[in-house]
């Protein structure tokens, strides 16, 4: 129950059905679930595609989508401006697929030309050889953060510059590519996580809401959540599932 | 009809020896293995079984196998018709439909939305019915995007003799339609618009709402102008014709606004483009209660199951609206096999926060990505893995249904199905589908 003294966490759903064809409406269901969970007040605003952005999120969440979805998200973004400035004042950023390639220098449109993307962070996209379709298991480089656990489904390579971290080291599957999976730099994360992510790593959507207050969270676990974790995470990596790699 | 041609009447004799065999050897669908064969003895035969007695095809992403039944049954008005009995709808199942059909019936078929234009050509149908198109499987690479241009390039040489029968709600449906010299728009509705937020033709965004449906705010596409029109006046279902005629779908066996949209749909076709008397039309149609399964009462174990079968989110968002209301428990069974889509992330897309205030009980192989889909929406749940099984633990509200809804992916409604097949005494089953039938509620 929110009362009145309580932290309030306003989160910015951009576009959700231009970027939401795989399930990632569900973050900001995640997002809402952990934030009660831990007693935080959580308002979510919509943006429809058209519509400005807001410029006062504490959390602004893109999700993934197809071709022509991604480029149309991308030129109104871009011409909204407020996404960029809210991010460079601190505000938090989740990014997922689409979401994530747009964030950087350039992505491939639907013809596979390069598309210019918001240029927030250091990160660059061109097309995988062969599309990566199936489970994501991948080591988090953030200090404290569990195993995470997804289904990616892109055709994008994506090549991290100086001015990022990886989020993670791919266990199974694709990734980014080259062994890492998703980047982070400050308050902005991208990562090829579906599932919906959140819902897969609710420990991700505590990093989330705590860079929005200023504090860490404390872990919560919930059984139905941890057995879908322990199931996915053994489909790809059997009994090791849980074992430092 | 001019007679068939020596080499295909020799291919359909060799198809129906090899799809005989395939099922005596148990090696599942004889259909699919008697088309292909008739195929590599006679390359035309498509369209020497054809020949001009194809008198619909029906293709969409959801709601094909209903829509032709209904028309099928509609069409038996004027005599035999030939059409698929177990939702084949790829070429293998259209030949063989029309291969042992009856010989002079006319065809109405249901046909895959990738396979439509190779199939068209060769069948030549006086009305093609365009329904709807969203995202099936997403990880088949089946974006809506590219069936949509496909489809476009297909109506850019229709058949001559074709009629296309489309839902102008859909602005995918429109924009592929549009090349056609011939289209009767119907307004066959389309709540689901989370795929179509971009317009094909510009790139722009649309805009859904007000009585002119959608637009594009680019380019300024539009809804066309219906000829018929699908309506819910005071939870009555209403078809509207051209003449202003209106006739109550409100009567149909099959359960849901969807389904009354499909008819209004069969009924433009069935009156407008094949001739057929309208109130006939929709007095037979009216008749049909089971589709190739859904909606059907089966006994599994110690449960009387009514199956529903939904294959994406924009189906299973039109099934939550047929159950019964809270607090009745149901049952619902993912899979994620290739059938299915081999990722369930469209759990999230479907809005099953609708049903609070029950029991839901999760089953299937990917049944825990339900429960914690069910954990975020706010549903009260317990997950079984067999809840079917001898002495299982159920919720008692689930015992004491006389009959529980089961809602299912594709591959998990075909093992329930075959599952029942064994036990189920089909008078009891009659008895129970009209029982079922009377507390549906919309
Ligand atoms: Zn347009």
């Amino acid at each position: 129950m929110p009362s009145a003294n309580s932290e309030q966490v306003t989160i910015v759903s951009i576009y959700p059905a231009l970027l939401g064809t795989y399930g990632d409406a569900g973050n900001v269901l995640a997002l809402r679930h952990r934030a009660a969970l831990h007693g935080l007040e959580a308002r979510i605003i919509e943006v429809a595609a058209g519509e400005p952005i807001p410029a006062q999120g504490d959390l602004y969440v893109l999700g993934g989508g197809e071709d022509s979805a991604q480029t149309a998200a991308a030129r109104g973004i871009s011409a909204d401006g407020n996404l960029a400035s809210a991010a460079a004042g601190g505000a938090a950023v989740l990014a997922i697929c689409a979401g994530y390639q747009l964030l950087g220098e350039y992505f491939p449109d639907a013809t596979g030309q390069p598309a210019t993307g918001l240029g927030m962070i250091d990160i660059r996209t061109d097309r995988l050889p062969r599309r990566a379709v199936g489970e994501l298991a991948a080591e988090s480089l953030i200090p404290g953060l569990p195993r995470l656990t997804g289904y990616e489904n892109h055709g994008g390579a994506t090549h991290l510059g100086a001015e990022v971290q990886p989020l993670a080291r791919v266990l199974a599957g694709v990734g980014n590519g080259d062994g890492t999976e998703g980047a982070v730099a400050g308050h902005i994360l991208g990562t090829y996580l579906h599932g919906p992510g959140l819902a897969r790593n609710p420990a991700l959507a505590d990093l989330l809401l705590g860079w929005c207050i200023g504090r860490e969270l404390e872990p919560i676990e919930e059984p139905d959540v941890e057995a879908l974790r322990e199931e996915r995470l053994r489909t790809v990596l059997g009994e090791a599932w849980n074992r430092p790699a | 009809m001019p007679p068939t041609p020596f080499r295909t009447r020799a291919a359909v004799l060799a198809g129906r020896t090899a799809s005989a065999a395939s099922r005596l050897t148990g090696r599942g669908e004889g259909l699919v293995v008697g088309g292909k064969v008739i195929l590599k003895v006679s390359p035309g035969a498509m369209r020497d079984l054809a020949g001009d007695r194809v008198a619909a095809l029906v293709s969409a992403t959801n709601g094909k196998t209903s829509t032709t039944r209904l028309l099928a049954t509609a069409v038996g008005q004027t005599g035999p018709v030939v059409t698929q009995e177990t939702g084949a709808n790829m070429t293998d199942g259209v030949l063989s439909a029309l291969a042992y059909g009856h010989p002079r019936g006319q065809a109405v078929l249901e046909v895959d939305e990738a396979y439509l234009p190779l199939i068209l050509p060769d069948t030549r149908p006086r009305a093609l019915l365009l329904g709807n198109l969203t995202r099936d499987q997403l990880d088949r690479m089946n974006e809506v995007a590219m069936v949509a241009r496909k489809w476009r390039t297909m109506l850019e040489s229709c058949p001559e003799r074709t009629t296309v029968v489309a839902n102008c709600d859909d602005p995918i449906v429109t924009w592929a339609a549009r090349s056609a010299p011939r289209v009767l728009w119907v307004s066959a509705g389309q709540n689901w618009t989370a795929d179509a937020s971009v317009c094909l033709e510009c790139g722009g965004l649309l805009r859904f709402g007000g009585v002119e449906g959608w637009r594009c705010t680019s380019c300024g596409q539009q809804r066309p102008e219906p000829a018929w029109r699908f309506q819910i006046d005071d939870g009555r279902f209403t078809a509207v014709g051209p003449d202003r005629r209106r006739f109550d779908l409100s009567d149909l066996a099959l359960p849901g606004w969807f389904n009354a949209a499909n008819a209004t749909l069969a009924l433009a076709a069935a009156t407008d483009v094949l001739g057929l008397d309208a109130r006939t039309s929709v007095q037979r149609m009216a008749t049909v209660t089971a589709v190739s399964g859904r909606y059907e009462v089966r006994t599994i174990g110690a449960l009387d199951v009514r199956l529903l079968l939904a294959k994406n989110p924009a189906s299973w968002s039109e099934l939550l609206t047929v159950m019964p209301p809270a607090p009745a428990p149901v049952i619902i069974t993912i899979n994620a096999n290739d059938a299915d889509g081999r990722d369930p992330s469209w759990l999230w897309d479907v809005p099953f926060e609708k049903l609070r205030g029950r029991t839901v009980i999760a089953t299937g192989d990917r049944r825990r990505d339900l429960a914690v889909r069910l954990l975020h929406a706010g549903v009260d749940h317990v997950v079984i893995e067999d809840p079917y099984a001898p002495g299982v633990e159920l919720p008692a509200s689930a015992r004491d249904l006389e009959v529980i809804d089961c809602a299912a992916t594709y591959t998990a409604f075909h093992g329930l199905r075959t599952r029942a097949d064994a036990r189920t005494d089909p008078q009891t089953r009659r008895r129970k589908v009209r029982r079922a039938a009377t507390r549906v509620v919309s």
